[in-house]
């Protein structure tokens, strides 16, 4: 097989850009007198702004403007994915570190630099909420106004959603053991290494925008409400991200520097520190208080859970992260009766938006440990109990929504190989297994053009954000196998709304799936054209062709496409172009609007050592499985796949942000918010996947990368559970963290 | 009053080509890289000498570009991921295993990884993975290629050897 | 960041003259792996900023002297963790410097930079106390010779007096045989800035040395000369007894977010326990 085509691994698309540093990421594109800006934030979480003097930032030569929320149009305009929360400028009160209150833009950097530093902010600092018991305290402060939420039965509380779902009556289930805990997930942040940027210019009677947005379009249409300017007249210029992970999905600034760019008639540029990144974007995190019940055989008689996730100080997309995350939340099981209880807590912190897993991983470390212990408390092997209630392909596991669309057992039972479990183990070395699903996108919308241009390459439109998961090769490679072009000859064209057709967001793992699939059909739609016009040249029943990758098959040969493009274009030349659209409707009556278009399915089996003296942990194997239906590009499966492994291990290891009483965050930056480094991988990692062609996606695929990140913290503290008996149920596991568990283990 | 910002003239070698220029005192090589020079490979991320994606090679030796003052820099010879393929465009070894082997997804990281590579294979041309391992932890990868850049670096030995 | 005049001095005698005139006003520059950050974000704005690196008496690398192994101020880690004597004579020193940061941090960081920012994590302390180094310094007065042990007063501060700077750091070559190792608690494998730092050397009297840091305001060096530690053959007990007494003085900060007080003082025990059975199988190994 061809290496260009789907299942081959053809090198990465964009990749020459990448190792020659001529890719141009948004903060590389230079525009001609863009003014530098600077954000004036307060060092607190929370505070009422009395006054701002500009004065003395204004006299800083160079200085072209210094903006408040007091310059904007009156009320502030307020914009989010779910909730028009958010305003433009801090409007009378900070409600986050961080949140900016002042914006300075000057001709350079130092000038701006140095006028943010003299912009005065008089302020009051006020009490801060920072945890779901003080947000949940009847004292306490509201962190929205409740004016910004008419109509809300909980407006008078920081309570900004509750979530009901579940089957059957939990209360009237018997179960043999009711195993009962509460569990922490923590506030974690994306750590793109790129940080967000964005830049905006007036472009003719509209404005252009270049940010390092995952949702282009999703963007555009903020931009054009909040201007109120038509869609055509708003350009969103979004190069590939340097990783995204959730955290560059939604409007952050960009209303901001928009503002700038036409107040000043310039463009505008603001580039986020690092340390800015982790006052913008983090996490939603969780306490999870989970109740199963188990009949004395090991099956799953019913899941009661209540997970409390803690927002921050603006919805961004994380009640939605909230509800699609804790809607799987019984797992790939089948589980008679369920009770799940979710809520969207506000607090005086960092907005948390869509990061990798959206909600998911927060309910499975709870419910996958909750598993482990029934298991060890009912005497059952703790791989075994899991395969004993495993949903089967096609059981409607959770009722009413998509079955179960793989053959999971498979992928577990690989992982189980893989990790040699039962196996005799060293002395003092543990091993922990959990499993996961996350659902895909239940609603989406997804159109590509393809044009077959008159030597036989192609041009592909396609809006989906490339921000290294490889979409742009996976989109390439089914053109070429489609159209028969080498992956050469094929230019995806992707990050400008003036030119790509509609894409509604990257993101769920969706892009393979959907967009793959829009592709696909403005492929076949282009085959199709070639059929008529094979069918002309050749005075043949077009019902009699088929053009069938890269080949056109006549009844009595076969044609390499250029052989009938070249002389069914004629002396005019020209080119065929196909348009495809990928569309999954809204389904009204489902609780999250539309049922999962796929499950990603991971199982994670850890072999670890603990140093009872440290409270380290060595991982000596982590083995990762996954069900992708098929691997477009199998080297980049690993690597998406391996990636999520990693990252998961910054939050069971060592990811967390330490907050000062004040709710200020005291690790900021790079220093001491660690994350894994090339020194921190397992020993041993191996990836795997199972292939059955069974997904929605081009060739039997599915949506994957990050089932990978769900399973790794149950897992790996099973695996200390079973190395030294402590049992933690707070994350990170740090090795003080363990070594206080170990520590306590062994008082009377 | 705004303050006084003492510039200085420098004059280095940047991927081989001579460069005078006059810079402010407190702006860092990877300011004039980046800013004056309009070499925008080298990416600014932590400014806390941890991420590495600023990584240069000055004198030979990998540093973290957000640490050194420019004046610093004059008279030295710096290289850049720009400067690593040839003039011709031909990709070095180097960067075609990475391309090869998977190792890059977002790209961001990827300019620092392979100087810190580089200068690891000049001074251990035949280095175990734990070498590579240790040689490139200053280079943060938060896609998490790290197996896939250790096999890029394995690649590149293996093949330099033939 | 806030700018500040530059000044590149190419004689010893100007540099101080800069350090006399200016005061805590002037900062050195040597590495800048410090500086620079603090530069950036403001906790250090002086009026001038020195650099060192073309000082020709400051770049004189690594050698030896009269019984005595000089390392020059401009010296960077990488060079000391992989210099021939260093490794032979002065192994801990190695091992430390070897562990500051990444590739590319020890590429510029000095031994004095670090030894003059006096952080109580600094990785290289412990071993310099060990090895009983001497600052030797050089200002308005003339040069002076500072033990290691007097040079550290808290974090951020150190005995120089005004005008005086660090020309090199000197390691009197080992009279005895001794088996030394540096070990430190980090949060993750990857590089980190330490939250306990221990350097334990035994010598062939039977004299153990104990050097510590992260677990107080300085590092801290203390001495048994009982033979007891040093003795492979003695219970367990006995030398928890002794460590006991010797890591009494040990005074986390409450308020550092990498480690608790408890947990630094229990590591405190546990790295010294492992670092003693270290540099005892290093001694007998020779």
């Amino acid at each position: 097989m061809r290496t260009d085509r789907i299942g081959g691994s053809p090198n990465r698309v964009g990749g020459i850009g990448r190792v020659t540093g001529s890719q141009q990421y948004v903060a590389d594109i230079r525009l001609q007198d863009a003014l530098q800006v600077k954000l004036v934030t307060l060092d607190c979480a929370h505070a009422r702004i009395i006054s701002i003097d500009t004065s003395a930032a204004e006299q800083v030569p160079g200085v072209r403007l210094v903006m408040t929320a007091a310059d904007l149009p009156q009320p502030v305009p307020r914009f989010g994915p779910q909730f028009s929360d958010r305003p433009i400028l801090a409007v009378g009160e900070t409600k986050y570190p961080g949140e900016p209150v002042a914006a300075v833009a000057a001709e350079t950097k130092d000038a701006a630099e140095e006028a943010a530093r003299l912009v005065k902010v008089e302020y009051e600092e006020l009490p801060a909420i920072f945890s779901v018991a003080a947000a949940l305290d009847p004292g306490a402060v509201l962190v929205q106004d409740s004016a910004l939420r008419p109509n809300d039965p909980l407006a008078g509380t920081n309570v900004l959603r509750e979530h009901r779902f579940g089957w059957a009556d939990v209360e009237a289930t018997k179960a043999d053991l009711v195993v009962e805990n509460t569990y922490s997930f923590p506030m974690v942040t994306h750590f793109a290494i790129e940080p967000h940027a964005f830049m905006a210019a007036p472009d003719g009677d509209g404005i252009a925008i270049w940010s390092s947005i995952q949702h282009p379009n999703w963007l555009q249409k903020i931009i054009a409400q909040i201007l109120g300017l038509p869609l055509a007249k708003v350009r969103v210029f979004a190069p590939d991200p340097g990783g995204g992970f959730g955290g560059k999905q939604h409007a952050k600034l960009e209303p901001l520097v928009a503002f700038i760019a036409l107040r000043t008639g310039r463009p505008a540029r603001v580039i986020l520190t690092l340390d800015e990144t982790f006052q913008a974007v983090r996490r939603t995190s969780a306490e999870v208080r989970v109740r199963t019940g188990f009949m004395s055989d090991g099956t799953l008689v019913f899941q009661d859970v209540e997970a409390d996730y803690l927002v921050g100080a603006y919805a961004d997309i994380a009640d939605r992260v909230v509800s699609k995350g804790s809607y799987p939340a019984c797992g790939p099981y089948r589980v008679p009766a369920a009770r799940i209880v979710s809520r969207s807590i506000l607090s005086h912190t960092t907005p948390s938006t869509a990061f990798r897993g959206f909600g998911n991983p927060q309910v499975n470390w709870a419910v996958e440990s909750n598993i482990d212990e029934g298991a060890r408390a009912l005497g059952i092997d703790r791989l075994e109990i899991r395969l004993r209630n495993l949903a089967r392909k096609g059981e409607a596991f959770i009722p009413f929504d998509t079955p179960a669309d793989g053959d999971w057992e498979q992928t577990v039972r690989r992982a189980a190989e893989l990790i040699g479990w039962g196996t005799p183990l060293q002395p003092g070395r543990g091993r922990g297994v959990a499993l996961g699903i996350k659902s895909g996108p239940t609603t989406g919308l997804s159109y590509a053009t393809v044009r077959l241009l008159a030597d036989g390459s192609v041009v592909v439109y396609a809006g989906t954000s490339d921000m290294g998961q490889g979409a742009r090769t996976v989109f390439a490679q089914i053109a070429a196998e489609e159209l028969g072009a080498p992956l050469e000859w094929i230019t995806i064209v992707m990050g400008d709304t003036a030119v790509v057709p509609y894409d509604q967001q990257t993101s769920a793992s969706r892009s393979t799936v959907l967009m793959g699939n829009a592709v696909l059909r403005a492929c076949r739609d282009v085959q199709a054209k070639l059929r008529t016009m094979a069918a002309r040249l050749h005075g043949i029943d077009e019902a009699d062709i088929v053009v069938d990758r890269g080949v056109v098959r006549l009844p009595d040969r076969e044609l390499p496409i250029i052989d009938v493009l070249k002389p069914g274009l004629g002396a005019l030349g020209g080119e065929l172009i196909g348009n495809g659209e990928m569309r999954k409707d809204a389904e009204p009556d489902h609780p999250l609007s539309g049922s999962a278009a796929f499950f990603e399915f991971n199982c994670t089996a850890i072999e670890a050592d603990v140093d009872e003296g440290t409270g380290d942990i060595v991982l000596v194997r982590h083995v990762t499985v996954s069900d992708v239906g098929k691997a477009l590009n199998p080297l980049q499966v690993t690597m998406q796949d391996e990636g999520a492994a990693i990252m998961g291990l910054g939050h069971t290891l060592m990811e967390h942000y330490i907050f000062d009483d004040k709710g200020r965050i005291r690790n900021l930056g790079a220093i001491d918010y660690r994350i894994p480094t090339s020194m921190d991988l397992p020993l041993e990692l191996v990836s795997a996947i199972v292939e059955n062609a069974d997904g929605p996606g081009p060739y039997g695929s599915k949506g994957m990368s990050e089932g990978a990140l769900l399973c790794v913290a149950p897992a790996v503290a099973a695996a200390v559970r079973d190395a030294t008996g402590v049992v933690i149920r707070d994350l990170p596991l740090t090795p003080e963290r363990v070594w206080r568990a170990l520590r306590d283990r062994s008082k009377p | 009053m705004s303050e006084m910002i003492q510039t200085v003239p420098i004059e280095l070698t940047v991927n081989g080509r001579r460069r005078a220029l006059e810079v402010a005192v407190h702006h860092t090589l990877l300011d004039v890289l980046r800013d004056d020079l309009e070499l925008t490979g080298t990416k600014e991320c932590c400014l806390v000498g941890e991420c590495g994606a600023c990584t240069v090679s000055l004198d030979g030796r990998i540093v973290d570009s957000c640490l050194v003052l420019a004046v610093e820099a004059d008279g030295a010879q710096v290289t850049t991921v720009e400067g690593l393929a040839a003039v011709d465009g031909h990709l070095s070894p180097l960067q075609q295993a990475f391309l090869d082997k998977g190792a890059v997804q977002c790209g961001f990281c990827i300019p620092g990884q392979l100087l810190s590579a580089q200068a690891l294979l000049a001074e251990n041309p035949h280095p175990t993975v734990p070498e590579i391992q240790e040689g490139l932890a200053g280079n943060l990868c938060r896609c998490a290629c790290y197996q896939q850049i250790t096999e890029a670096v394995l690649a590149t030995a293996e093949g330099a050897d033939r | 960041m806030h700018t500040f005049a530059y000044a590149r001095p190419t004689t010893l005698a100007e540099a101080v003259a800069l350090l006399e005139t200016h005061g805590p006003d002037a900062r050195l520059l040597a590495g800048g792996t410090d500086l620079i950050i603090r530069l950036r974000n403001g906790t250090l704005t002086p009026v001038v900023v020195v650099d060192l690196k073309r000082i020709p008496e400051l770049c004189l690398a690594i050698h030896e002297d009269g019984g005595r192994l000089v390392i020059s101020a401009t010296t960077v880690m990488t060079d000391i963790a992989a210099n021939e004597l260093v490794r032979r004579h002065f192994p801990a020193l190695a091992e430390s410097a070897a562990v500051v940061g990444s590739v590319q941090i020890r590429n510029r960081a000095t031994l004095a930079g670090n030894v003059c920012n006096a952080s109580p994590a600094a990785d290289t302390a412990p071993s310099l106390l060990v090895y009983d180094a001497t600052v030797v310094a050089e200002g308005p007065g003339g040069t002076r010779r500072i033990l290691v042990d007097d040079f550290f007063v808290r974090s951020g501060v150190t005995t120089l007096a005004r005008g005086e700077l660090v020309t090199a750091i000197e390691l009197p070559l080992p009279a005895r045989k001794m088996g030394a190792v540096h070990v430190r608690r980090t949060r993750r494998r990857g590089h980190d800035l330490a939250s306990v730092t221990l350097c334990c050397g035994v010598d062939d009297a039977g004299v153990t040395r104990i050097a510590y840091g992260s677990v107080g305001p300085r590092p801290v060096l203390v001495v048994d000369e009982s033979g007891a530690l040093a003795d492979p053959a003695a219970p367990d007990e006995a030398k928890a007894l002794i460590f006991e007494r010797m890591f009494a003085d040990a005074s986390p900060s409450t308020r550092s977010m990498r480690a608790s007080p408890e947990y630094r003082l229990a590591m405190l025990r546990v790295l010294g326990a492992r670092a003693l059975r270290t540099a005892i199988d290093r001694l007998a190994q020779g």
